[in-house]
């Protein structure tokens, strides 16, 4: 399965999708002007990563510094992608965030809540 | 006979009566089997046909149940949404807040450090004008004083406001290449020897030469300030001999502003001029050491100028 990465730009966070690896990185803000047509193919590599080519086990790094509210819904989508596959696939995120950006936290924080299911660690950079 | 015919007679015909009895009662089983056949046939009939019904009811509410099973899965999923859309918005209304809240605190800090960074320097000019100033025996007043003509010039000139703003903080600076200069030349009374007017004449390269380096704006305005403020008009001035609009308008400016004030006042070389005599001279080196268009704006505002003069008043006078 080829990798996918995109490049960070000043809305939109770098991505690598790495399945040889099964490793997913996120890294930047996410306020891109479309926020669906943007993590469209993201969210599709990652279903058929699942659905096919899935590693043992599969670690996810999220690092987002800031991100706006159709964003949110996105990641809400994601992991309940990733919860939908947790049972058969060992899956790992880590949230980072950095000491100093409360906001980046608290968002780590609540999403942790949501997903009990999901191993979801939050660790300060 | 009779009584013997009469009775087999009664007999055949009883026979006979049982035998069509007997047939009658055969045809009616037939009769009745038939129509018990007949009977259960409809009730089979009917009973499929209620089987079939039934198996009919229970397709429906299968697909009732499926509906309903559909029905749940989409209200749970659009419920569930409706939650997360709820929470989302939440959040986001939360993160904003606290984020303008800070945004707002940080543009108030920026703001606060600017007018700092700006007052700072304005501060820091000045001190060293002063500097300059102190080491030849002037007071600070006359650097105060030069910076208000200065502005008041830059204004009649025709600069914009913030220009003329930044030429009066910039102007104090015009003889901070004094400091480099020794102190027996500097506080000497009586003129000096063509050496020692060469050694004085150079606080205006030094003054340059101090300032120059900096990127900041108001001291790229000082240096010019610093650099030209011995120009002359018709080309006689020093260090470059700039001539007329060559030389930049803060030296023209300046060179007039310092000029004035000198002339009016004590030094350790000379008792301060008589406004007349100042004025005979303005109006003698019209386009000579001066710029004509700023000694004609000097007399037609000369009030203000002398206001400037009497607000800030040396307090040894």
């Amino acid at each position: 399965m080829k990798n996918l990465s995109i490049e960070q730009t000043k809305y939109t966070p770098q991505i690598d999708l790495d399945a040889s690896k099964g490793e997913m990185n996120f890294f930047g803000k996410s306020y891109p002007e479309n926020t669906f047509e943007f993590y469209e193919p993201v969210l599709s590599w990652i279903d058929k990563y699942f659905r096919k080519h899935a590693k043992e086990e599969t670690i996810i790094s999220l690092e987002i510094i800031y991100f706006n509210s159709s964003s949110s819904k996105l990641f809400f989508d994601f992991f309940d992608l990733l919860e939908e596959n947790n049972d058969e696939h060992k899956i790992t995120i880590n949230w980072i965030y950095d000491e100093e950006n409360e906001s980046a936290l608290e968002a780590g924080e609540d999403f942790q809540d949501d997903f009990e299911n999901l191993t979801f660690n939050l660790k300060e950079k | 006979m009779d009584k013997e015919e009469r009775r087999k007679e009664e007999e055949r015909r009883r026979e006979e009566e049982r035998r069509e009895k007997g047939e009658r009662r055969k045809k009616g089983d037939k009769r009745d089997k038939e129509q018990r056949r007949k009977e259960s046939q409809r009730r089979t009939k009917i009973s499929r046909r209620n089987k079939e019904k039934n198996t009919e009811k229970n397709s429906l509410i299968n697909e009732i149940e499926i509906l309903k099973r559909n029905f749940e899965d989409t209200t749970k999923k659009l419920i569930k949404d409706i939650v997360r859309q709820d929470k989302i918005m939440l959040r986001s209304d939360q993160r904003q807040r606290k984020d303008y809240d800070e945004l707002q605190l940080k543009l108030e800090e920026i703001k606060l450090l600017s007018k700092e960074i700006e007052d700072t320097q304005v501060e820091v000019i000045f001190t060293m004008g002063a500097i300059g100033e102190s080491r030849s025996k002037e007071t600070g007043f006359h650097v105060k004083r030069v910076a208000e003509y200065s502005k008041l010039f830059a204004l009649y000139y025709g600069l914009p406001l913030k220009e003329a703003e930044m030429l009066k903080q910039a102007s104090p600076m015009h003889d901070i290449g004094k400091v480099a200069i020794p102190d027996m030349i500097l506080n000497k009374p009586g003129r000096f020897t063509d050496e020692e007017r060469v050694i004085m004449d150079t606080h205006a390269q030094i003054g340059y030469d101090m300032l120059r380096h900096s990127n900041r704006i108001l001291l790229k305005t000082a240096s010019t300030v610093a650099y030209e403020h011995h120009e002359k008009y018709n080309g006689k001035g020093y260090p470059q001999g700039l001539k007329g609009e060559e030389i930049h308008i803060y030296g023209r400016i300046t060179a007039l502003a310092d000029v004035f004030d000198a002339l009016g006042s004590d030094r350790v070389y000379k008792k301060a001029w008589e406004d007349e005599r100042i004025f005979k001279l303005f109006r003698e080196e019209r386009g000579e050491h001066f710029d004509p268009k700023l000694i004609d704006i000097f007399f037609e505002n000369l009030d203000e100028f002398l206001t400037i003069r009497s607000t800030f008043k040396d307090m040894l006078d």
